[in-house]
């Protein structure tokens, strides 16, 4: 069993491994941890400091049964709730506000080379990961560190070892994917805090020499209406979590001439993905026949299905996967073909994608309904250069508003006090009636 | 154009902000005010609704503006003919 502690043992590259621009984190720091709980235990994780969150994963894996890893920002009561689940003995947490929870310091004490050896169990650790979406209580996924680290690759022995800014969580997906390449691949990590404005975070970037980074096409454009990005000496640009489209692509590519290019697709339900490089949006049509790294991908209908080698990710819980004869699984993802591309349009399940946070049209419909003032309403998704996409809420009002700008305003005052920001409509329009299809439901189109 | 891209500025400002929206000139770098991007993605969709355009997806080449200058310069350029 390669854990956590032995992968950073092995190895190469920069130090400190992680900085945060408050503190710096070294390989002999977090070596030296050791769990003072037991190894029957299972944590259940929300902690906010990336630096905090690396030492209690360094030292609690092949150490304890399970790592059950929340997102820093989770509602306290859904924290808990989920704790219970997944039957946590423990929840750790830097956060004042999450009862009972121990602090991380607690749980770590400082050990030596001998003690290390006796302590040592070498079992295999579950890492339980949480899906991200507005709605409902996150679901748990079962995954293993070697899973998780499988796309790490080493740095290259050259002396030009990537510095990873952290952009993501990284207690989500895609921000434990860059920790581990940057702690695990040999590079440094640079973590500011993500409460930070954004010119702090690209000064910090900046100034820790950044040359790798990854993060949501959102969060791209957003960096790139700030001068400050320009200072960036990138060499390696990521882009995942939403549809990537050609203009931004282009963009990038003329803003930093001298970074590669990727973008990434991964899929959720199937908890697989792969990655584009050739600078163009979508990927090539050619991969309908012959697809990189051990997949296999086909168009059935107008989503993507894709085959993997090896099991899909387990779900804790109920999951609905739809699979083909041939052990295909539907992505759910809309997909067109455009000349030799096959490139994404939408989630054929009604799910809008605003600046990187899933939003259900149907939940801001519900919530708009339940006010006195709406007869009828229908949200729909508008294209948005900045977010990808938006949410507009077209509105039957029960009687025609006296003035109808403030009405307007006041159901947007009232969306923001019960829906997250990004599921509040950014426009209101008025409308005597709405267009029902030929089965009575509402058009969305 | 400009004091209609004030306007939605402060608007989105005070659905996200208890505090006052500060002035804005030629040289505020529009990310540093503190809005976010998001308020600036409901900016753009209220201003096409209410100029009846789209900067953004008339312009051939993708366009970040970093100022509030360049901002409304980029309004201005591709406003449509009358």
């Amino acid at each position: 069993m390669t854990t956590l502690q032995k992968r950073i043992r092995a190895r190469p590259g920069l130090e400190p491994v992680l900085t945060t621009g408050r503190m710096d984190l070294s390989r002999a720091a977090i070596l030296a941890l050791l769990p003072t709980l037991g190894p029957s235990s299972r944590l259940a994780l929300t902690i906010r400091e990336p630096g905090a969150l690396l030492k209690v994963l360094a030292a609690y894996d092949g150490r304890s049964d399970a790592l059950l890893i929340l997102s820093g920002e989770l509602a306290p009561d859904d924290a808990q709730a989920l704790a219970a689940d997944a039957e946590a003995t423990a929840v750790v947490s830097d956060r004042p506000e999450i009862p009972g929870a121990l602090s991380p310091d607690s749980v770590l004490s400082e050990g030596s080379a001998d003690q290390d050896a006796v302590t040592r169990q070498d079992m295999e650790t579950r890492w339980i990961m949480t899906t991200s979406g507005t709605t409902g209580r996150p679901k748990m996924v079962n995954h293993t560190l070697a899973g998780l680290a499988r796309t790490v690759r080493p740095t290259r022995p050259d002396g030009l070892a990537p510095v990873w800014g952290l952009t993501y969580a990284p207690t989500c997906f895609a921000g434990l994917q860059v920790v581990l390449q940057a702690v695990l691949g040999g590079g440094r990590l640079v973590a500011p805090p993500l409460s930070a404005p954004i010119g702090d975070r690209l000064a910090g970037f900046a100034a820790a020499k950044v040359t790798h980074l990854s993060a949501t096409p959102t969060l791209w454009r957003h960096m790139l209406m700030h001068p400050s990005s320009a200072k960036l000496p990138l060499r390696q640009i990521t882009l995942g979590g939403e549809i990537v489209d050609q203009a931004l692509l282009d963009t990038l590519r003329a803003r930093f001439p001298n970074a590669k290019l990727t973008h990434i697709y991964a899929s959720t339900e199937t908890g697989v993905g792969f990655s584009v490089k050739d600078g163009l949006e979508g990927f090539p049509a050619s991969w309908l026949n012959d697809a990189p790294d051990g997949i296999a991908l086909r168009i059935t209908g107008d989503t993507l299905w894709i085959r993997v080698r090896g099991t899909p990710s387990e779900y804790l819980g109920p999951m609905r996967l739809t699979r083909d004869a041939d052990g295909f699984v539907d992505t759910l993802d809309r997909v067109g073909r455009q000349a030799d591309r096959v490139v994404f349009l939408g989630r054929d399940t009604g799910v809008v994608n605003v600046g990187g946070v899933k939003v259900y049209p149907e939940t801001v419909e519900r919530v708009l309904n339940a006010s006195p003032a709406v007869a009828a309403c229908r949200v729909i998704a508008r294209k948005n250069p900045i977010s990808g996409e938006i949410l507009v809420a077209e509105v039957v009002p029960m009687q025609t508003p006296e003035n109808p700008d403030t009405f307007k305003a006041e159901l947007i005052k009232y969306c923001r006090t019960c829906l997250p920001p990004a599921a509040v409509p950014a426009l209101v329009r008025l409308a005597d009636r709405l267009d029902v299809n030929s089965a009575g439901k509402l058009s969305r189109s | 154009m400009r004091n209609k891209i004030i306007g939605a500025f402060e608007a989105s400002w005070r659905e996200q902000k208890e505090t006052e929206p500060p002035l804005l000139t030629d040289d505020t770098v529009l990310l540093d005010t503190g809005l976010d991007s998001l308020g600036f993605a409901i900016i753009i969709t209220r201003l096409e609704e209410e100029l009846g355009y789209d900067p953004f997806s008339l312009a051939e080449d993708a366009f970040y503006p970093q100022t509030f200058r360049e901002f409304v310069d980029f309004y201005e350029t591709h406003r449509p003919a009358q």
